[in-house]
């Protein structure tokens, strides 16, 4: 009785789910994502294999619930004009067939039995990658703060690569008016290519590698950028949720859990955005993903209740931090509001 | 303008609901107790929804069913001994399989 | 920058180097894994609809998924929408920062 209320059956993939888990890790990947403007997909994969989900059921349902969080993200872009859609288009050839070949790596891996030490393994190198750059970022800002400068991120402008890219000169050249350049119709595509099949592989949205890609080896402008990536990440995540539904790899009780979940962390992370201040939040961040990292290693060596003591543990330190920073700043503002209402009645009287 | 998008999508899933019913499928699960490559049938000993720690798949019935696998999609090939899960449709007095699960040797839980 | 892009590199290579050594240590055995949804343990009957759809129709409980959530992730956007607008916090001035 009392370890079935824990529990939910999964109809599906057949095993049973420590509900509460489930929609903390939704709500710390909306809670994270929002505050720090970087989709929180990487923890999801991970955190669902720990929870009991076959990995290839963990990057199905990953990858199916970046689908329904980017569509009103990507809404709200348009509407700014921010997506240059024959880019969009483009890039799409490229992202499709890569999450197919992703997610066809995937099912070939798992005929091999050998499906969950691949993707843990990959998934340890990529997080890697993410806390290398968080630290490496928060050490270089530091060190700018202290030789005086203000704003430590112009330092990335000298990056002229793509005018060399540009040049490629393989027809089709299409000129893409909303960004505004030209370029060969093949560059976009294979960076939507590459990034398709990491997306496809890691059941993330791709936006870490697509977004300086989109900026630095195409030369869209930063906001444009933004916009369109969101646009790709709508798109693979709605056909990796389709090709991955396709394969049987889905638990849709799971995705709609966590989209419920990351609804509400999403407006407590951006909220939170408007009142953090200060660089210190970037190294509870780059915590969080080591912790991540270790539980990964963990699950890859049979501990897996301290696996998941680890990643819940880890994930909801951050919110709870992030959650307190975004109360405290929204009763300030409350409180002022008020006082600037009742100060403008006694005026008035 | 905003309506005749929705009110498409509406209908379409309307429709769809309409004629779901027509797709359910039995489910059983058992151990199997001989494959017949010949007349491509496959029989088991069924087990109950009776799930225990020292029987995660459920407890064996007693009652044998066969299968007609010759249309079914199979996975890791069943041999005698594993625990299959077989979703099928019932044709007269025929089952006829339609997918086959080996739950035992593919053992989700462990990927 | 220079350090990122060395560092994706780094890890496409190690991604290139570890699938394939990984994949030839196992070698043997390649059956596809057929998933068959255990229809006898759903109760509700929305549940139900799903698991025969699994066991039975793969396109349409595709078409499905993907339909119900787009349209989940749609219906969630803008109710969240009017329920931070119903807080009263100025939530014009934020910046926007979600994917």
């Amino acid at each position: 009785m009392e370890h079935s209320f824990w529990y939910l059956h999964m109809p599906i993939a057949g095993v049973e789910i420590f509900w509460p888990g489930l929609v903390l890790i939704g709500f710390s990947v909306g809670t994270i994502g929002g505050f720090f403007g970087m989709g929180g997909a990487w923890m999801v994969t991970p955190g669902l294999n720990i929870l009991g989900f076959p990995m290839a059921f963990a990057i199905g349902t990953d990858i199916a619930h970046i689908a329904g969080k980017s569509m009103v993200s990507t809404m709200r872009h348009s509407k700014f004009g921010n997506v240059d859609y024959k880019l969009g288009f483009v890039m799409l050839f490229g992202t499709m067939v890569g999450i197919e070949i992703g997610a066809q790596l995937i099912m070939w891996l798992e005929r091999l039995g050998r499906v969950g030490p691949v993707v843990r393994w990959v998934y340890v190198g990529f997080l890697a990658l993410i806390s290398f750059m968080v630290f490496y970022d928060y050490y270089k800002a530091v060190q700018s703060k202290k030789a005086g400068r203000i704003d430590g991120e112009k330092g990335a402008e000298g990056i002229t690569w793509y005018k060399t890219l540009h040049k490629i000169n393989i027809p089709p050249m299409i000129h893409f008016k909303t960004a505004g350049f030209t370029c060969s119709a093949w560059l976009p595509i294979m960076v939507s290519f590459i990034t398709g099949i990491l997306a496809g592989f890691l059941g993330i949205g791709g936006g870490l590698l697509r977004m300086p890609a989109l900026v630095y080896l195409i030369g869209c402008p930063t906001h444009i950028a933004v916009g369109t990536d969101l646009f790709e990440v709508m798109i693979s995540g709605l056909y990796g949720a389709f090709t991955y539904t396709l394969k049987g790899r889905i638990e849709l009780v799971a995705v709609f859990v966590m989209l419920t979940g990351a609804a509400i962390g999403a407006q407590i992370g951006t909220v939170a955005t408007k009142y953090a201040k200060g660089y210190g939040i970037r190294i509870g961040f780059g915590c969080a993903v080591v912790a991540c990292m270790a539980s990964i290693i963990l699950k890859q060596y049979g501990f897996d209740v301290s696996a998941a003591v680890v990643i819940l543990g880890a994930i909801s330190l951050i919110c709870v931090y992030i959650i307190s920073i975004m109360l405290k700043g929204a009763a300030a503002e409350l409180r002022d509001k008020k006082e600037r209402e009742r100060a403008a009645a006694a005026f008035q009287n | 303008m905003k309506r005749n998008p929705v009110f498409w999508c509406v209908t379409l899933l309307f429709l769809v609901f309409c004629f779901g019913p027509a797709w359910a499928a039995e489910v059983s699960q058992g151990n199997c107790i001989s494959v017949n490559e010949k007349d491509k049938t496959l029989t088991i000993d069924e087990y109950d929804l009776n799930f225990t720690k020292d029987k995660p798949y459920g407890h064996p019935t007693g009652k044998n069913s066969t299968y007609n696998i010759a249309t079914a999609l199979i996975g890791i090939p069943p041999a005698k001994g594993d625990v299959v899960r077989i979703s099928y449709d019932v044709k007269g007095t025929e089952r006829i399989a339609l997918k086959i699960m080996n739950v035992s040797k593919q053992d989700l839980k462990k990927k | 920058m220079r350090a990122l892009v060395c560092m994706i590199l780094a890890l496409c290579t190690v991604i290139s180097a570890l699938v394939p050594a990984a994949v030839w240590a196992a070698g043997e055995k390649a059956a596809m894994l057929v998933v068959v949804a255990d229809t006898r343990r759903v109760t509700s009957d929305i549940g139900k609809y799903f698991a025969d759809l699994y066991n039975t129709n793969m396109w349409l409980f595709a078409v499905w998924a993907v339909v119900l959530t787009a349209g989940y992730g749609v219906f969630l956007g803008f109710s969240m929408d009017i329920i931070m607008a119903r807080t009263g916090l100025d939530l014009k001035s934020r910046k926007i920062v979600e994917h």
